[in-house]
């Protein structure tokens, strides 16, 4: 009773702000019509609405002031208060703001007002805002701002509520929307800012109102429901000044004047670089979602509030003169930067997860009538071991598995050995390999790195950047890699999880897994791997158009990947996509939009492996290579029966089933008919193509051509055949008499038995002794890795096309890592020259020319005939300094080394070197000669000038110095930089274009929103 | 029609697997290098005088000390050597030597490439030696040789010679066994381009009592065929008969039994005291042996079952004054082509079977051909222009040597090829090698 007396005291006016708001109008009338306590007057203001509002305020005979449509909210608040009568004396006046999309709860004014009884310091109330269409989503309680300008509610995202933020807090501020101001202090604090048209006016004028002395709370037992008709841009926003009429740009203006206008100046400089900060943090964001307009208001809004200092002192000197206490009050109302950090991990991390698990909106199906006395009556039942090998993809795996480790017994620790060079410790060095311009491979290199190489570094870092161990763990698991991305696809042709299961499994021990493995064809394994990931997401290949432009980016992600690791893959990508074309063009169906996606799922891609791609253009021959040392495929008798042949491939006589298989389905009248079309030809093509030799990698000895890709398409198109086939095979068979299927059927099996049987016990036999292994031996001994960059020529019989052929090599020093081979230079014909004269014993200044190009040593790796050995030691020019087991060396007479500096006399002096680039002295006058490819790149810093550079007669670069002293030699990289940079773009470019778009808040339905 | 597809799909296999089998064929060609090693000429001593015969005036040559790397055209055929070793791009034609000392003696020797092994089987180191060793590093690299000897005592101790990259060192034969009469030297090259020459000269006194160039054989061997051996007494008294000095050295671990037969116009037969005769090892044994022949030359041929080396001794007369022959043992003929600027040898040819066809390039640029068919031994003088004599085909083990004679001397040249063609698998370049 108490209470009501209380309450009578209190002079609450209503004023209600309207801007099109006929949507929510009738529901927030009724909502004031039927308060517990009704408002002592109330007063609307229109401004401008061009909907049903004027006629449903005057329905609603409210009172209505009629405003202009750009009126702010704060000048429209204050048009009403002006038409108030005056203050009546000993009453305690309030207003009470409502927005048109706000309606309060019966009780909420009464809750209020018994609220700020007690309270006398209190000059601002507000209610517990909850969702207009959702009554339990959490929108406010009380609401502050963070030191880069956020909204703060200190809430969760969609945060539900059941009380536990009930109770009657001291907040900063609370929103306009059902606030409850005492109208004095409302006229002494000059209302809400009129800079401030439209949000934020909320929180300015809180804290105003608290560096006053005043206190603000939040009430939670009052509840109003707020649609934020203007934030979630269900309303223009017409107010004068919001610039470009965007709320965000509006809102976050408006953030940043309310922080610079009412913080402590000495504050300023850090709010101003920390509001800028935040601002480009959220546009990059807003970019990465496909948002550029917010993107752009975010910025913008910075901007526009910085380059008009004048209103923010105008308003500093404002806000003084109303300010009674320390501005330090709000300090335990600003949201501390932990605290925003912990949000915005939740926030991600819950995203994360309802993506990755999403929450199913369905009530889960249960057709168990719960009884609980039943249920205790029940024994537990638990499932027996067995029951797990009736799961066909767990029996896949331990087979896998198991099969795997035996096989791969001696290669446990660093792998090397085939096509696979040693791969560094530090993903670091791969880092630093695939950066930089300029690469100590032979006589040296310009030639871009490969993506794969900065792909394979950026996979490390999940094992903490060992780059080693990466690699051995890839070839380890690799086969049960390509069992589980195999049984995705073909399980997308049949329900029968078995046959899934056991074509997975006979995809990762075919001809080519096994072979690619065996002789460290990194590329290969990747195709083998990605390869099902990339026909699962383009399933719809034919009606390409079907797929949306972002799924179309993010398959061609996947491609990028498959094409930085073997660019003959890239081949017969367009080879397959100019057929389809023509398809397209013959059928007549709709060519241009088909045509775009996929010209788009080839080009994009291709730029994103730049500038790599882009140098395969002038070097062909890259498109048929592979990555790492080019060794010898198996030749087209092989290839066409789906084994790649070489190092490391099971015999011949092991014949697998996937020519017979794509041969049946050739005659199928099923879809597998059109797959072994597709897998046919490609069989074909990798046939004829095996036959071919290449010279790649700056060899000169040519290998046959390794068709690996070209074989794991056949292969997998044979998988997805046999499923096809065989699925639901076994029903029809046994409806029919015996007739040819039941013959190509057993036939199939027959085979299919025998190959799986034969390349198990070939593998973990002989297989297991492959050429990758875990060997930590080297070629070049380890003196000679003692001298940082010393050229030395290796001379080795190795077996090349099934014969041993002598060959050579200019090591520098240390071993041949990964991505070395893919950017070895050409061969220097007059090293060619000269290594052959040193075999047949002919060459007389042999060891001249080996010295001016820096070639300090040689190395004749043992075994190696006698005659050779012989005719080096007959020659003349070369002493030998050691003679082991691992072979004979010999030093190359003459002062010779990277870095040569003769002077006018023609004396020769060996300089320091370094790595690449060296800073150090010249003794006089003369000429500096670098014993290295010829790279326009290379340049001599000296005296703040570069120095003159010219190509000598075996065409290195010399440089002419006029004096002695210092110098720098360095690679310029500025090309390189300049086309990873290109490359960054474009990779970006299509992950934006991959990732899923955001959306504008109008397009975000009412009840996600809720 | 029924069967379009079956023959399409099986059309298709067959031709790709036609196709790429013949490609697969036709891609590889194993590749060869085939080449000549630079030849090197002996250096010339003072007081002595040397001509090489060369093939033409392109023919290019640059002096072993030179530290250019590339050579010059000779200009001429016949090339003056005033001191200096020479290199000679010979491309296959071997030049050969002609070094003389005016009005005493005259020797020929080839030209030829690098040999890590040579033995010399002549000369000789007591009082009447003026005799010296020549070792010849043509490469760019100090050489590092081994020079073995053997005499009449026995094996000498070993001696390590070194020689600078682009030079040559001389040794006195006197100074490798002093004292000793019958010199057998082996030069080994441990390390460098190493080519070594022996020019054998004697005197007793002021007298001079000839010289020659004593050609080097690459290894002992069971059999050995001396193809030339000069007869000069044919002509001026048939009664008296020559000498002949035949030099041997077993120089392996036992000691050995050999046998020799002269080879001759007047037939084949032993000589006296050289059937089955015991020869101790490392020991030089020398046999004289006086054959009563009409012919110009004559061939020895030594067998013995253990390798030995060996060479003839031959006293000649040119122009009235004396001199000596080396002639040592030839490898059995081959297809080869020497050069004769200037020169006019006898050639001879020692065989069971001879059938040897020859071309010769005269300075004129014609070509004269002659087959030369024999029994045991036939002799063929080559005409008087020729610059080059090929040996464009030759039955099986036959031997060939040159004698030459002119105004200074008389002297031996083994018909075999100085530098042989070298045929090995071009070196491919391979970053592969670089992995284990």
């Amino acid at each position: 009773m108490a209470e009501k007396v209380a309450n009578d005291l209190h002079r609450v006016t209503a004023i209600l702000v309207v801007h099109d708001g006929a949507l929510w109008l009738p529901e927030v009338v009724a909502s004031i019509a039927s308060q517990s306590r009704s408002v002592n007057q109330i007063i609307a203001i229109d401004t401008g609405s061009i909907d049903a509002s004027p006629k449903l305020l005057s329905g609603a005979k409210i009172p209505t002031l009629s405003a202009p449509r750009d009126l702010g909210f704060g000048d429209a608040v204050q048009l009403g208060v002006e038409k108030l009568p005056a203050s009546v004396s000993g009453a305690h006046e309030w207003l009470w703001i409502l927005h048109d999309d706000c309606a309060p709860t019966p009780t909420a004014l009464e809750k209020l007002l018994e609220a700020v009884a007690d309270r006398p310091q209190v000059v601002m109330a507000g209610p517990k805002l909850l969702g207009w269409h959702d009554g339990t989503h959490l929108l406010e309680v009380g609401v502050s701002i963070a030191g880069n300008g956020a909204r703060w509610t200190g809430l969760e995202k969609n945060e539900y509520d059941q009380g536990q933020r009930d109770g009657v807090s001291d907040v900063l501020s609370v929103s306009t929307a059902g606030a409850l101001i005492r109208r004095d202090v409302f006229e002494e604090l000059g209302g809400f800012d009129p800079e401030l048209a439209l949000f934020r006016d909320d929180v300015d004028f809180g804290w105003r109102a608290r560096v006053a002395g005043h206190a603000v709370i939040v009430v939670s037992d009052a509840v109003a429901f707020h649609a934020q008709a203007s934030a979630t841009e269900r309303r223009s926003i017409d107010v004068d000044g919001a610039f470009l009429h965007r709320p965000l740009l509006l809102d976050r203006r408006n953030a940043a004047y309310v922080l610079l206008a009412n913080s402590s100046w000495w504050l300023l400089p850090w709010l101003s670089i920390q509001l800028l900060g935040s601002a480009i943090g959220r546009a990059l964001v807003y970019l990465v979602a496909k948002l550029p307009g917010y993107a752009s208001d975010e910025l913008l809004a910075v901007v526009t509030i910085l380059i008009r200092p004048g209103a923010i002192l105008n308003a500093r000197k404002t806000r003084k003169k109303t300010r009674m206490i320390s501005p330090r009050v709000v300090a335990s109302y600003i949201p501390p930067r932990w605290s925003q950090l912990r949000l915005a991990v939740s926030n991600i991390a819950e995203s994360v997860r309802e993506r990755l698990l999403p929450t199913s909106a369905e009530p889960i199906p249960t057709s168990i009538d719960l009884n609980e006395d039943e249920d205790l009556l029940v024994p537990i039942s638990t499932a027996k071991w067995s029951s797990l090998l009736k799961k066909p993809q767990l029996v896949a795996t331990l087979a896998i598995l198991f099969f795997t480790i035996v096989w791969s017994r001696n290669r446990f620790g660093s792998l090397v050995g085939g096509a696979l060079p040693a791969t560094p410790e530090s993903a670091m060095d791969l880092w630093r390999s695939y950066l930089e311009s300029w690469h100590q491979v032979g006589m040296g290199s310009t030639t871009a790195s490969p993506t794969w190489v900065a792909l394979v570094a950026a996979l490390s870092t999940i094992l903490f950047g060992k780059s080693a161990l990466f690699i051995s763990l890839f070839f380890l698991i690799a086969p049960l890699l390509m069992v589980i991305t195999s049984f995705h696809l073909f399980s997308q042709f049949t329900k029968n999880q078995w046959l899934a299961t056991t074509c997975a499994l006979l995809y990762a021990i075919s001809p080519v897994s096994i072979a690619s493995i065996n002789s460290g064809r990194l590329g290969t394994i990747v195709v083998i791997i990605l390869l099902p990931l990339l026909l699962m997401s383009l399933r719809k290949w034919e009606s390409i158009d079907e797929y949306s432009w972002r799924h179309i980016w993010a398959t061609s992600l996947i491609a990028g990947v498959i094409f930085a690791f073997s660019l003959s893959f890239f081949l017969a990508s367009i080879l397959f996509v100019a057929y389809s074309m023509y398809q397209d063009y013959k059928q007549d169906k709709k060519f241009n939009t088909l045509s775009k996606k996929r010209l788009a799922l080839l080009i994009a891609p291709f730029l994103s492996n730049a500038p790599y791609s882009f140098e395969a253009l002038l070097h062909p021959m890259r498109f048929l290579s592979e990555p790492g040392i080019a060794l010898s495929g198996g030749g087209p008798n092989l290839s066409i029966i789906g084994n790649p042949g070489g190092a490391g491939a099971i015999p011949w006589w092991i014949v697998s089933p996937i020519i017979l298989i794509l041969l049946i389905s050739l005659f199928s009248s099923s879809k597998a008919r059109k797959v072994s079309e597709v897998g046919f030809v490609i069989l074909l093509a990798g046939t004829l193509l095996s036959s071919l030799s290449i010279s790649v990698h700056g060899n000169s000895s040519s290998v046959k051509i390794w068709v690996g890709t070209f074989i794991a398409c056949a292969t997998l198109a044979s998988g997805i055949c046999a499923v096809i086939i065989l699925d639901k095979l076994r029903d029809v068979l046994r409806s029919t008499h015996v007739h040819h299927r039941h013959y190509l059927a057993a036939l199939l099996l027959v085979v299919t038995a025998i190959y799986a049987t034969g390349a198990i016990f070939w593998t973990v036999g002989n297989g297991a002794d492959s050429t990758v292994r875990s060997d930590k031996t080297t070629v070049i001994p380890a003196f000679l890795e003692i001298e940082n960059s010393t050229k030395t020529l290796v001379i080795r019989e190795v077996k090349a096309n099934g014969e041993n052929e002598l060959q050579f090599a200019i090591s520098r020093g240390g071993e041949l890592y990964l991505g070395d081979p893919d950017v070895s230079p050409n061969t220097n014909p007059d090293i060619d020259t000269a290594v052959r004269e040193l075999i047949d014993g002919s060459g007389l200044s042999t060891s001249e020319l080996l010295s001016h190009y820096g070639i300090k040593y040689i190395f004749v790796k043992n075994p190696a005939r006698e005659e050779i050995i012989r005719a080096i030691d007959g020659l003349g020019g070369f002493t030998r300094t050691s003679a082991t087991s691992a072979g004979i060396i010999w030093k190359v007479s003459g002062a010779t080394g990277r870095l040569i500096y003769t002077d006018s006399n023609g004396k020769r002096q060996n300089l320091d070197s370094g790595e690449i680039g060296v800073r150090t002295s010249l003794p006089g006058p003369g000429t500096l000669t670098l014993t290295e490819n010829y790279s326009r790149s290379w340049k001599v810093l000296k005296d703040g000038q570069y120095l003159e550079r010219n190509k000598n007669e075996n065409d290195l670069p010399t440089f002419t110095a006029l004096s002695s002293g210092e110098f720098s030699l360095i690679h310029d990289g500025t090309i390189r930089r300049g086309w990873l940079s290109l490359q960054l773009i474009f990779l970006v470019t299509v992950i934006v274009l991959a990732l899923p778009a955001g959306r504008r808040k109008s397009q975000i339905s009412e009840k996600e929103l809720a | 029609m029924k069967f379009r597809r079956p023959v399409i799909v099986i059309g298709l296999l067959v031709a790709v697997l036609v196709s790429s089998n013949y490609l697969d064929n036709s891609v590889f060609s194993s590749g060869y290098t085939k080449n000549y090693p630079v030849v090197v000429c002996p250096p010339t001593l003072p007081g002595l005088a040397s001509q090489v015969s060369v093939s033409g005036k392109k023919t290019k040559y640059r002096y072993v000390a030179s530290k250019k790397t590339t050579m010059s055209p000779t200009g001429f055929a016949r090339l003056p050597i005033a001191k200096d070793a020479i290199l000679i791009d010979a491309v296959g034609i071997t030049p050969t030597i002609w070094q003389s000392r005016s009005g005493s003696w005259a020797g020929g020797t080839l030209c030829s490439g690098p040999i890590s092994s040579q033995w010399f089987v002549g000369g000789t180191a007591d009082i009447t030696s003026k005799g010296r060793l020549l070792i010849v590093n043509s490469g760019l690299s100090e050489a590092i040789i081994d020079v073995e000897v053997w005499s009449e005592s026995g094996a000498q101790v070993v001696k390590v010679l070194t020689v600078p990259a682009r030079s040559y060192s001389v040794q006195g034969l006197d100074s490798l066994a002093p004292g000793e009469r019958k010199l057998v030297v082996h030069v080994s090259a441990r390390a460098g381009r190493v080519n070594a020459f022996v020019v054998d000269e004697q005197g007793k006194g002021l007298r001079a009592l000839g010289g020659d160039m004593v050609n080097s054989v690459t290894d002992p061997a069971k059999l050995q065929v001396i193809p030339a051996i000069p007869n000069q007494n044919s002509k001026k008294n048939k009664s008296k008969k020559s000498e002949y000095v035949l030099r041997v050295l077993a120089p392996g671990e036992l000691d050995a039994r050999i046998s020799a037969e002269i080879l001759s116009a007047d037939g084949r037969f032993i000589p006296v005291g050289l059937n089955q005769r015991s020869i101790q090892k490392g020991i030089v044994t020398e046999f004289t042996i006086t054959p009563n022949l009409s012919a110009s030359a004559f061939a020895l041929r030594i067998t013995s079952d253990e390798p030995i080396v060996s060479s003839i001794f031959s006293r000649v007369v040119v122009s009235g004054r004396s001199d000596f022959v080396w002639s040592t043992p030839a490898t059995p003929l081959q297809e080869m082509s020497i050069a004769v600027t200037g020169l006019t040898p006898l050639f001879v040819f020692a065989g069971d079977n001879i059938d040897v066809t020859i071309d010769t390039r005269l300075s004129n640029g014609k070509h004269k051909s002659a087959r030369v068919k024999a029994t045991d031994i036939a002799a063929w003088r080559v005409p008087n222009s020729a610059r080059v004599v090929t040996i464009v085909r030759t039955s099986k083990n036959v031997t060939g040597g040159a004698l030459v004679s002119s105004l200074n001397g008389y002297g031996y040249i083994p018909l075999i090829p100085g530098s042989v063609l070298t045929k090995a698998a071009i070196p491919l370049s391979n970053i592969r090698v670089l992995n284990p």
